[in-house]
């Protein structure tokens, strides 16, 4: 097949579409349907830029086919916010100033929001090694390792999360 | 060639392992079959011609069953075909025994690539540098083919015929890698170098021996990035059977390693550095095998 009819359930709505096979899941993202929070960056799966949740599992939408994501569950950048109203990963990058030039941020948050669903409460080591899949080229790692500390010191429902997780591990 | 544009192809999207086969035998190597996609969707859009470009991509999509790492301490860890690198870590007896594996896959790219890549495409790829390639040669198992006339299995020791070449079939199918139960005194180790973490590695090595006391039974060398194909260091591995690992012994089995391998200069490192470290690699891995690093 050259074309298939998929459907996608993307920050709470869906979506159906008859996608080209040979399209990846970020252009369609971007380019039909106007979702342009997700960044192309360098399209092999290194920057992280267009990293997005499936199933809630951080991955690169440039290397994953849109023709074979039908019926999944897609998270971007724009469906972690409320209405306009920033969550409190997005709200942390605001207010350690995580952002320089931007671009690679949708991505950093996407892989943040990943990390702190399984583990609330990381070590500097665990942001780093959670954070490798994308990079920030102005170089600001260290202003948005904080930003993830202190999305986790700020996520609604922390305690419980904390407990939660401890209790996995024992 | 784009990193952004794909180019044309058929999708082919079966339901079954059966139909899957039955499309290989009517296709054969005019398919790539793709289960994560990481190397195949980066191998397209960087074709250097036409010629090289699939007719058809066959994606295990729709194919149920196949995603699964089960551990049984009779038969040993089998890893099914759409199981991916971060699925590989959940289950605590890889870390406890197959700690080579299991650090390879901890390692392995980036969490994002974690999250999609496949443990058997990383085999199937058939890279001199795959990390889990390196540690599964050392640990040893076999690859399940599925094919229009049965199953088969490929001893890992020959499954990698050359550069980008594997014993698989055109018309076969990879659905399983098994590794053998885990077995008393044996132990095993993971290292690779890299400039930044989530580079290919510049070299990779993994060991497996069978200790009883300080003294070596049997041992499983492989390196990465030092041949056109993962390799396995016999010769090496001669010096350390039947040996008390002693720092004498140690010295030998490192000096032996650049006679063994035969590294080129690329992009991540120049042959005479890889000669110049894997001896001495190779001694840190066994040494962190046996728990004196």
């Amino acid at each position: 097949m050259k074309n298939r009819d998929i459907t996608l359930h993307i920050n709470g709505e869906q979506y159906s579409l008859n996608v080209a096979v040979n399209r990846t899941l970020l252009d369609v993202l971007r380019d039909e349907l106007g979702m342009t929070e997700t960044k192309y960056g360098c399209g092999t799966g290194e920057c992280g830029a267009c990293t997005v949740l499936v199933e809630g599992k951080a991955i690169n939408s440039c290397l994953t086919l849109a023709a074979t994501m039908d019926g999944k569950r897609i998270t971007t950048a724009a469906g972690l916010s409320d209405f306009g109203r920033l969550d409190h990963i997005q709200q942390a990058f605001v207010d350690e100033a995580a952002i320089q030039c931007g671009y690679c941020t949708p991505g950093m948050v996407m892989k943040t929001a990943s990390l702190l669903a399984k583990n609330p409460d990381p070590s500097e080591a665990e942001i780093r090694h959670a954070l490798e899949g994308n990079i920030c080229r102005c170089t600001g790692y260290e202003k948005i390792v904080k930003a993830v500390k202190k999305a986790a010191q700020t996520m609604p429902g922390r305690a419980t999360a904390v407990e939660r997780c401890k209790e996995v591990v024992q | 060639m784009s990193s952004r544009i794909l180019p044309d192809f058929n999708l082919l999207l079966p339901q079954s392992v059966a139909e899957a086969v039955e499309l290989l035998s009517t296709h054969r190597d005019r398919i790539t079959v793709m289960a994560g996609g990481t190397d195949v969707m980066v191998a397209m859009k960087f074709a250097q011609s036409a010629a090289k470009l699939p007719e058809f991509v066959m994606s295990l999509e729709n194919v149920p069953g196949l995603g699964y790492v089960l551990f049984d301490p009779e038969k040993g860890l089998r890893i099914g075909a759409k199981a991916t690198v971060a699925e590989l870590l959940a289950p605590p007896e890889v870390k406890q025994h197959y700690r080579a594996l299991w650090h390879a896959a901890q390692t392995f790219a980036t969490a994002q690539v974690r999250n999609t890549a496949t443990v058997l495409g990383n085999l199937l790829r058939a890279s001199p540098a795959g990390d889990c390639s390196c540690a599964v040669y050392a640990l040893g198992g076999v690859v399940v083919l599925h094919g229009p006339h049965g199953s088969r299995d490929v001893d890992i020791d020959d499954f990698w015929l050359s550069y980008g070449v594997t014993a698989r079939q055109p018309d076969e199918l990879a659905v399983e890698l098994t590794l053998p139960p885990p077995a008393a005194g044996s132990r095993s180790a993971f290292k690779r170098m890299t400039r930044m973490s989530e580079d290919l590695a510049k070299l990779n090595v993994a060991v497996r021996l069978e200790m009883s006391g300080n003294t070596c039974v049997d041992a499983r060398l492989a390196m990465g990035c030092v041949a056109p194909t993962p390799l396995r260091l016999t010769k090496t591995e001669t010096l350390l059977r039947g040996h008390e690992l002693t720092p004498e012994v140690l010295q030998r089995v490192a000096a032996s390693v650049p006679w063994e391998i035969s590294p080129i200069d690329d992009k991540r490192s120049t042959a005479e550095y890889r000669k110049q470290v894997s001896g001495v690699l190779l001694k840190r891995a066994i040494q962190e095998a046996c728990g004196v690093a």
